[in-house]
Order: structure tokens, then C-alpha cells, then sequence
């Protein structure tokens, strides 16, 4: 009967399995991390791939802490030999990674990143500062009645804010708190936005979790829209809304230059001329982290960093570029070509 | 008794007899018939809703992805200089310089350093590629001059297919002018073409769109869910056959009912979790791996094969039970050669069902690793893969303009997969049914 | 006890209601548990002694004796819920798939005591096979219908043997004319009746000793009725059978011996045409003069 065949296979199947759980070696190399950092990472490992006689390494998006978790799981091929990070490595998370053996780390700085404050191409582009974005956005905003007292934040249009600027609601399309552009944003704008005001500035050394409550929490009550992960999302619904705004990375500013605008922050309008040199407020740097102890078992991790940090792939003229990493300037590139080919741990 | 007594004490109590067609009945009558019509409208109002909902996802899905199994191809004069494989390796040859000398040659008024990159962007960084498998299936080219044709840049692409417009501002779109009017006298040499995109069908994931495929994604589908059928089908028909069929109806019996209907509520994320820290972290199989994946789903799918196996069995009649019994099968031969067979359309369909929904779910493969780059074709259980809704997902992630259309085509192939898995469950069931 | 005499009344509602309980008094209460006439035979094929069947905590039958003769053909009838079929189905031990049954008492075939926990159901449902209410063929060929029996125990594993205990059993079941051109066909896709007689075919094919059958003709058209009451006769000549029924013509037409029961009591067992000509007891005479359903 065919039921019996089907259990036969089903036996065939499980005594396969088992045996074939000893796994030896891994000849692919585990990258795992940021999502900002994947676009990158994955381009340089599909050249390497194509070119080299290697296979592609297999990238995967869990987000820069979610990374790290994996990375300082251990040293072993079941351990991902590399995590793309959005921001440095937190002395937590180094502690973590010495306590699971993983002890050498080398530091990869790969180039920057922008977060482009946009809205769509059919509304007049917008002139902000993060002082202002900070009183659009925060949940508490000083009273402008009472000097040095709180209230919930009140304005409802950008008018309200500044005079000069356009007598519309405020309403911003931004990512959730897991994603690693929100993290970004609260820290550059948010924060630093906040410290505009003298008497919160105090705040950060007389009550440090108070700050950080102002600083970081942003406003609940509609004119903040966590509209996900999917930056793309965002930048549909900007063109269905020409009065919001929206919070992503310049990459997708850079691929959808017909319908999005980047709004100039403190006079300074996100391009990759502006971020490269600096002027750009809103960018940040970008990483990978290399476990040392993999380099030489795991095939082809020397040969994919020197891809990665090869002026053809991070270069101004390289494909990266093309991608929307944001070189770093010439200098930088080398010292850190020059520490990576050393396999310099941190 | 007392109550027939009643009933009919009142009945002599109306004496006056009931006109059947009494002007009280009609209303009643038109009134019940008018229930009827107005059940069988809303009906109708329901289903109609129902297909123009996918009516209107299907054509919005097919408008949007259509266009991807297109791809712009640009033909190039390529010489395949000899000096370019200096070395042994001919993997190792400067293609990329190829491309750029015959795009050079293509429009020799194009001199400057900038525009000469521009010029370049035209066609894609995949070009050396093709160039490569070109030389690798046939070294003899070297030092000879070919016509190739080689695929566009996705922007050019998008151009192309009309989904960047030419009459924008120009900083308004990423193909500028002087690219716009070389990509003008291309097509009007004849050598910019859309042809059907074979990349799409025969490829893994990349990150440039022109590049990018669905054979990986597909391939890495199907491993898992043949780990997922192998596994779940059988042991799904024991478990349903054992609790309906053999095991004595107590607490334990029901306990296990209970937490098998729960199961098939749980979010599918749950199972994703337990795949990681049992398959993963406890018997250290291969992160994103479809066996991996496979077991997950697995897991996923048990509990519905188990709950449909078990309504199945449940629905053959129990006179022929009897009669296997009565003529001295014993139980284990009464439900293999009658009860079984029976019930084996049901228990497909419940299987088919589960598998659909096994291919369908991202959220499972997410806690395991299949939601990742992964270029190579997975060739076995335990390469790396993705799979097609995570190939979906990666995609929709994507800045470039060119991966919108991919999508959806993914979602096209996605929607076909399903169909060509329910009708195979329609002929199964029917080959089962009409065998007797 | 009320419930029934409820559905008894309700189900005819023509009939001047009876009140069983009513009807008697406490002494004949007593004495109808007192079996009327000979349940015993001399040379019985199977033996029923004390038996007592309950479902659960609720008593279905009790006390049951009576005895199954070679060769004849005993008659069970009485009044729905009478237990009738339970002793029936206690015959070759289906009440076991019933959960919660249980069976006191001995019932012996040929001697041996079929409830002994020695004995394996398999073979002696084999011995004692069973034609059911409703008839159930496979869905199977006809072929395979008949054929099924033969190949799990094993009797032969050679075609032409195996086709002949196909044909026989079709040939003693009368319907091997109708059916010997479409043996491949559907068992399914036959008449009510023939599908019955193709059920009684299949019992007989593992030459059994005893044919249990419950009801075999209540889903059936009065022809077809009739070619199993011939077929029963005929039967009788190598089986011993036992048949249940509502139709108290059918038990006078086929048997030899009827034995009436009456909520779980036997009241009355005897050569079939004395318990229809002159019953003695007085539930039997209202049962078969239809004063009560």
C-alpha cells in the first residue's frame, strides 16, 4: 500500500537527518547585523562571490544589537563570523562577546550614513532645525509661557513653532523603536535638538534619566506615525500625503530623487557631497565587526574584508557609492585599510 | 404523553379549522419567501465582494510585476582582448575593462572622466559576469570580437519600461541627460532590446535588480517543504489515527486534543523560537538551513494535518468498520485496508492546507536564518536558502526602484505555487476517490 | 421503563395506548423473568448461559439462556430496546468495540467459551460472521468484496483458489448470475438488495459456522426481501443462523425456532410456529397480535 511507502520515506527521511547532523566545517561566511549596513554588505558580498573563488557569504538582516547578541554568542562555525553595526560596539555587549570567548575583535569603521528628513517633491521643500524637529516631535517641550517648566507637547502645525515655516499639521512618518535609523535619529536630532534648552542640558548632569526621558520620547499622539521597517512604505505614503514628513536612510532618498526631497537641517540639504564632508548633521557612522578567531577557518574572511575596504568597493568612485554609502575621506580610509590588513583587534 | 394530550386538547379548543390558504397564511408564506430571497441576495452580495477584493489584488499584483519578466538588454562589441588573460585564471581577467572599452568605442565623442562614468552606468555591473561564463564555456573567444548582448542597468531598465519618465526635471530622475541621449542612439541602432528575463527563473538573489532571481528562493521553498511534507504528512496520519482510532478516551486523550488545537492557534513566530532553541542551539543543525527550515514548518504544520486527519477519519461512516470487523480484520487492518483510505482525501487536503500555509510564512524563518542574502543556489538540505515569501519580504525592503516590479513578480510566482499546490490536492483527491 | 412505554405510544398513535407497566402486576413481573418454554436444545452450537450485558452502569439484558441449534435458524424478536441485538452482537464479540460494554455470563461455541480471555476475536469473528442492518459492502470491487475475507486470514494465496471461494460464495449468496460478468465493478454500485446478498457472500466466504444477522431486510424493498428470505432458507442447510427482526412475518416465514424478548428479559423461546399460533405468555401474545409495537 502507498501508506506504508509514505511511512518508509518519512523513516528514510529522520535516519538521514541524524546522521546528518554532524556538520563539519562551514566553507560560507555568516554575516549577520544592521540593516542599514546590509545594502553594503551584501553588494561587496555578491562582488566577492562573482569574482573571487569563494562562495557568497550569507547575510542576514537582524538589526545592529540583535548582531551583536549572535556574534558574542561564541567562537564556533554554529557563530556568525562577522555583524554589521549602525553604531560602535557598546562596552556591554564587548564584555558579553570576552565572556562567551570571543576576545579579539577587529573594528571595521566602512563610511557613513545620512537620515534624510524628506517629504514629497509636489510640496515646497522644508528649511528645519533639530530644535525645531525636537519641539515638533518630543512628548514634554518646555512651556513658553513658564521659563524652565514642562508641558505636553502643544503644537499642532509648524507654524506654531516657527512663523516662517509653512502653516501645516505636523505629521511624520518615522520607523519603529527596534529599527536602527530611529536609534539614530532620537540620538542626533532628538537629543541634541533638546539640548538647545539650557535648563534640559542642566538636566543631563543633575538628573540623567529625566533627560533622557525628555530628550528621547517622542510624541504620542498622532503626529508621530511609526509606519515600520519598510523605508520604502514611507516614501509611498509621503507621495500620498505631500504635507508629511518623513524619517529614513539617504540611500533611499538617493534612489527615489523624483519624489522625495530631503529637508535642509541647520541650512544643510542631505547629499552625499554634504554628508561626505561633514556639513550634513543627521549622519552617522557605519561598522562591521570581524571575529578574529574565525579568520583563518572559516575561508575567505581576509579576502572579504580587503574586498570590502578595497577603494573599488568604499572608494568615492566605488560601487558602494553607488549603493548610498557615504565615503569617508581619504585619510580615514587608509588608516583604517591599514589596521583592518593588520587584523588589528580593538 | 401529557404533552400529546395537551396539544391536542387545544386543538379542540379552536374547533374553528385553519383555511390552508387563508390571507394570514399567504402573508406568512410571502413573508418566509421573502427571508429566503434575502438570505440568497446577501449570499451572492458576500461572494461577489469577496472575488472583486481579489479581483482587485490579483490585477493590481499582475499590473505592478508583469514588466519583470522583462529585462532591457544592450548590445556591446566586445573584443576579448588577449592581453586582459595575462593570467592562468580566467576568472581573474579584468571583464569590467571589456565592457568599458566597447561602451568607449560604442561613443568615442565621449572623453571625459565624468561623463565616461556615467557612460558606464548604463549597463550593468552584471555584464562582466556573462562575459565571464561566456569565456569559462568557450576559451577559444579570447582574442576574438564579439557581439553580446548583455543586460541593462535596472535604472535604464525602469527607463525603459516607462516606470522613470524621461520628461521629469532631470535632477528629478537618476538617468541624467547625456545618458538619456546615448541610450536614444542605442535604440535606434537597434542595440537596446527587452527581452524575456531568464535571469529571474534561473538565479539567485543579487543586489542589482537586473541580476536578481527567484530560482533560489524557489529552490530553497521546496527543500523545506518536502522536509515539511516527508515529515509532517506521516507523522500527522499516525497521531490522528492513534487519537481517533486507538487510544482510550480519558483525561490524557483529552489533555492532548486540547493542546493539539491549541497549537494550530499559535502564532507561527512561536514555532520559529522553539526551531531555534531546539534545532539550532540544542542539536546544532545548520543555521538557515531549508532542513532547519523544514522542521520548523513541521511543526507549524503538524497540528492542522492532525486536526483535518482526524475529522476525516471521523467522517467514514461507521458501518464500514463494522463491516471489517464483523468479518474478522483486526483493528489494525480495518483502518489500513477500509477506515484509511477512506479517509486519505480528507487527510491530503488538510496536509495541502497546512503546506500552503507553510509556504507562505516569513515569521517562523525569521528566528532560524532564512531571512538573509543568500546569492548560490542552495543545491541540498543543508545549504543555506531562503525561501519565497522571505525573498518577498527582501526585497520589498529594498531601496532601489527596479525590485518593486520584482516583487510582485515574486508574489505572481508566490500566487502560482499556491494554485498548482491546490489544484494537485483537487487531482489527488479525485485519483483517490475514483479508484474504487 | 416510562420512557419507553412513551415511545411505544407516540410511534402509533392509532392504537389504543398500553400501558405496559400498568399491565402487570408484581407477580407477573417476577415470572417474566422466568423464561416461558425450553431455551435448551440437546446438540447446540453455540450456548448462551446467564448472560447479562451492561452499558456502563445501565443493565441492557440479564439472565439471558437459550442455546443455538445446528442448522436452524432462531428468530429474535420483540419490541425496540428489548436487548435483542445486544445478545446478537454478544454472539461474536462486537459489543468489545463498544466502550463501556461489559459482558457477564458464558457463551460457548461448540463448547468453548468465546468471552475466555484466551480467545482471540479475530478467528472467531471469522467462525461467527455478521450481516448488518444496513448493507455495507466495501468500497471495493465486488471481487474484492467477497475475496477480503479469505486473504487477511490467510485461507489462500492462490488466484485461481481464491477465485473460486469468490465464486462459490457469490453462487451460495444467489447472486452470482447477476454479478459474475462485473466482478471488477463497484460493490457500491449495486441494488440495495444486492448489495446485501453480496455482504451475505462475503460473511460465507470464510465458511463460518454461525451467521449472525441483524436485521438484514429493514432497508430493503419487499422483492428484495424476499430473495433474502429464500436465501436464508437455503442457507440453513450449512449455518447455523441467527437473525433479528422487526418483521414477525419474516421470523414465522425463516425460522424455526423465535425466542421474544422483552426489556432485557427473554420472555418466551419455542418452535417458531407455536409462539406465533398459541403464546403463552401474555406480552408475547400482545407483541405478536401487534397490541403494542
Amino acid at each position: 500500500m502507498n501508506v506504508k511507502s509514505i511511512f518508509l520515506a518519512s523513516a528514510l527521511t529522520m535516519t538521514l537527518m541524524t546522521t546528518g547532523t554532524a556538520m563539519a566545517a562551514r566553507d560560507t561566511i555568516s554575516i549577520v547585523g544592521s540593516s542599514t549596513v546590509y545594502p553594503f554588505s551584501t553588494a561587496v558580498a555578491e562582488q566577492f562571490g562573482k569574482t573571487g573563488n569563494f562562495k557568497t557569504p550569507k547575510i542576514e538582516s537582524t538589526g545592529t544589537g540583535g548582531g551583536f547578541k549572535l556574534f558574542c554568542g561564541g567562537v564556533g562555525v554554529e557563530f556568525p563570523d562577522m555583524t554589521n553595526a549602525s553604531r560602535a560596539i557598546k562596552d556591554s555587549e564587548k564584555e558579553k562577546c570576552v565572556a562567551n570567548g570571543v576576545k579579539e575583535i577587529v573594528e571595521v569603521k566602512v563610511g557613513y550614513d545620512g537620515i534624510a528628513i524628506a517629504n514629497a517633491k509636489t510640496a515646497a521643500p522644508l528649511k528645519l532645525t533639530r530644535k525645531e524637529l525636537f519641539m515638533a516631535l518630543a512628548k514634554e517641550v518646555p512651556d513658553p509661557a513658564k521659563e524652565g517648566q514642562l508641558i505636553a507637547n502643544p503644537y499642532k502645525t509648524w507654524k506654531e513653532i516657527n512663523p516662517e515655516l509653512p502653516d501645516a499639521a505636523i505629521e511624520v512618518l518615522g520607523p519603529p523603536p527596534t529599527s536602527g535609523t530611529r536609534d539614530a535619529f532620537v540620538e542626533m536630532v532628538m537629543v541634541t535638538g533638546a539640548e538647545e534648552f539650557d535648563f534640559i542640558k542642566a538636566m543631563a548632569k543633575s538628573d540623567k534619566d529625566k533627560f533622557k526621558a525628555v530628550s528621547e520620547t517622542v510624541r504620542e499622539d498622532g503626529a508621530f506615525i511609526e509606519a515600520g521597517e519598510n523605508d520604502n512604505l514611507i516614501v509611498q505614503k509621503l507621495q500620498a500625503n505631500p504635507k508629511a514628513l518623513g524619517i529614513f536612510g539617504f540611500s533611499f532618498l538617493d534612489q527615489n530623487a523624483d519624489k522625495v526631497q530631503g529637508s535642509a537641517i541647520e541650512g544643510e540639504v542631505p547629499t552625499f557631497e554634504a554628508i561626505s564632508a561633514g556639513k550634513y548633521p543627521v549622519s552617522r557612522p557605519l561598522f562591521f565587526y570581524v571575529k578574529k578567531a574565525h579568520v583563518d577557518v572559516i575561508p575567505g574572511i581576509k579576502e572579504f574584508v580587503a574586498e570590502f575596504t578595497n577603494e573599488k568597493a568604499w572608494g568615492p568612485e566605488g560601487y558602494l557609492a553607488d549603493k548610498g554609502l557615504i565615503p569617508m575621506p581619504d585619510a580615514e580610509r587608509k588608516q583604517v585599510a591599514e589596521d583592518v590588513a593588520a587584523m588589528k583587534t580593538l | 404523553m401529557n404533552n400529546s394530550k395537551q396539544t391536542v386538547d387545544k386543538a379542540a379548543e379552536k374547533k374553528k379549522p385553519m383555511k390552508p390558504f387563508s390571507v394570514h397564511m399567504n402573508k406568512d408564506l410571502q413573508r418566509r419567501y421573502r427571508a429566503e430571497k434575502w438570505f440568497q441576495r446577501s449570499g451572492i452580495a458576500a461572494i461577489v465582494i469577496a472575488l472583486s477584493f481579489l479581483l482587485v489584488l490579483f490585477a493590481s499584483i499582475i499590473g505592478s510585476g508583469y514588466t519583470a519578466f522583462r529585462q532591457t538588454f544592450v548590445e556591446l562589441d566586445v573584443h576579448f582582448n588577449q592581453d586582459l588573460f595575462k593570467n592562468e585564471n580566467i576568472a581573474a581577467a579584468d571583464y569590467p575593462a571589456m565592457i568599458k572599452d566597447s561602451l568607449r568605442r560604442t561613443f568615442p565623442e565621449v572623453k571625459e572622466r565624468r561623463e565616461l562614468k556615467s557612460l558606464y552606468m548604463i549597463v550593468s555591473p552584471g555584464a562582466a559576469f556573462s562575459l565571464q561564463d561566456m569565456i569559462k564555456e568557450n576559451p577559444r573567444l579570447i582574442g576574438t570580437q564579439q557581439k553580446v548582448w548583455v543586460p541593462a542597468n535596472d535604472d535604464v531598465d525602469m527607463l525603459v519600461k516607462g516606470q522613470m519618465k524621461a520628461s521629469e526635471a532631470e535632477d528629478n530622475r537618476r538617468i541624467k541627460d547625456d545618458q538619456l541621449a546615448w541610450i536614444e542612439k542605442l535604440e535606434k541602432d537597434g542595440r537596446l532590446e527587452t527581452r524575456f528575463n531568464t535571469t529571474f527563473f534561473t538565479s539567485g538573489d543579487s543586489r542589482e535588480p537586473e541580476l536578481a532571481g527567484i530560482w533560489g528562493a524557489v529552490k530553497g521553498s521546496f527543500y523545506s517543504l518536502l522536509i515539511t511534507f516527508l515529515l509532517s504528512f506521516p507523522i500527522g496520519v499516525a497521531a490522528a489515527v492513534y487519537l481517533e482510532e486507538f487510544a482510550p478516551k480519558n483525561f490524557w486523550t483529552d489533555l492532548i486534543e486540547v493542546n493539539i488545537n491549541n497549537l494550530a492557534a499559535v502564532p507561527s513566530i512561536i514555532f520559529g523560537l522553539l526551531g531555534l532553541a531546539i534545532f539550532i542551539n540544542f542539536w546544532g543543525l545548520p543555521r538557515s538551513t531549508p532542513l532547519v527550515g523544514g522542521l520548523v514548518l513541521t511543526l507549524m504544520t503538524l497540528p492542522v494535518i492532525i486536526i483535518a486527519g482526524r475529522a476525516s477519519l471521523k467522517s467514514v461512516p461507521p458501518s464500514i468498520r463494522e463491516a471489517a470487523l464483523g468479518i474478522g480484520a483486526s483493528k489494525m487492518q480495518m483502518v489500513t485496508h477500509h477506515v484509511l483510505p477512506l479517509a486519505m482525501p480528507g487527510m491530503l487536503t488538510g496536509a495541502i492546507i497546512g503546506m500552503a500555509r507553510a509556504l507562505g510564512d516569513t515569521a517562523p524563518l525569521l528566528m532560524i536564518g532564512m531571512v538573509a542574502f543568500i546569492v548560490d543556489i542552495p543545491g541540498g538540505f543543508t545549504d543555506a536558502a531562503t525561501a519565497l515569501p522571505v525573498q518577498i519580504y527582501l526585497w520589498a525592503d529594498s531601496a532601489e526602484r527596479a525590485f518593486t516590479e520584482k516583487t510582485s513578480a515574486a508574489i505572481i510566482i508566490l500566487l502560482v505555487f499556491l494554485i498548482c499546490m491546490n489544484a494537485a490536492a483537487v487531482i489527488l483527491r479525485k485519483k483517490f476517490e475514483t479508484k474504487w | 421503563m416510562e420512557l419507553t412505554s412513551h415511545l411505544a405510544s407516540q410511534s402509533f398513535p392509532t392504537l389504543p395506548t398500553y400501558d405496559f407497566a400498568a399491565s402487570l402486576d408484581k407477580t407477573e413481573t417476577q415470572a417474566a423473568r422466568q423464561t416461558v418454554g425450553n431455551p435448551f436444545l440437546e446438540n447446540p452450537r453455540m450456548t448462551c448461559r446467564d448472560v447479562a450485558v451492561f452499558y456502563g452502569e445501565k443493565e441492557a439484558i440479564r439472565g439471558i439462556n437459550i442455546d443455538v441449534g445446528c442448522n436452524e435458524v432462531l428468530a429474535m424478536i420483540g419490541p425496540s430496546g428489548c436487548g435483542k441485538s445486544t445478545l446478537l452482537r454478544c454472539l461474536n464479540r462486537m459489543n468489545d468495540t463498544v466502550p463501556g460494554c461489559r459482558v457477564e455470563g458464558e457463551i460457548c461455541l461448540d463448547g468453548e467459551n468465546i468471552y475466555d480471555p484466551s480467545v482471540d476475536v479475530v478467528p472467531l469473528r471469522a467462525r461467527v460472521g455478521m450481516v448488518f442492518q444496513k448493507p455495507n459492502p466495501f468500497p471495493k470491487s465486488i471481487f474484492d468484496n467477497v475475496a477480503y475475507g479469505p486473504k487477511i486470514h490467510g485461507f489462500t494465496t492462490d488466484k485461481a483458489e481464491l477465485d473460486n471461494i469468490v465464486e462459490t460464495s457469490l453462487i451460495k449468496a444467489g447472486l452470482w448470475e447477476e454479478v459474475k460478468d462485473r466482478l471488477q465493478e463497484p460493490g457500491t454500485g449495486l441494488s440495495g438488495g444486492q448489495q446485501q446478498r453480496l455482504c451475505i457472500a462475503r460473511a460465507i466466504a470464510v465458511s463460518p459456522e454461525v451467521i449472525l444477522m441483524d436485521e438484514p431486510c429493514s432497508a430493503l424493498d419487499p422483492i428484495a426481501t424476499a430473495k433474502i428470505e429464500e436465501l436464508i432458507a437455503e442457507l440453513r442447510e450449512q449455518f447455523s443462523i441467527v437473525i433479528v427482526t422487526h418483521a414477525m412475518q419474516q421470523a414465522s416465514r425463516v425460522s424455526q425456532r423465535t425466542a421474544y424478548f422483552h426489556l432485557g428479559d427473554l420472555i418466551e423461546v419455542g418452535p417458531t410456529e407455536r409462539i406465533f399460533t398459541n403464546p403463552r405468555h401474555r406480552l408475547t401474545e400482545d407483541y405478536i397480535t401487534g397490541r403494542f409495537g
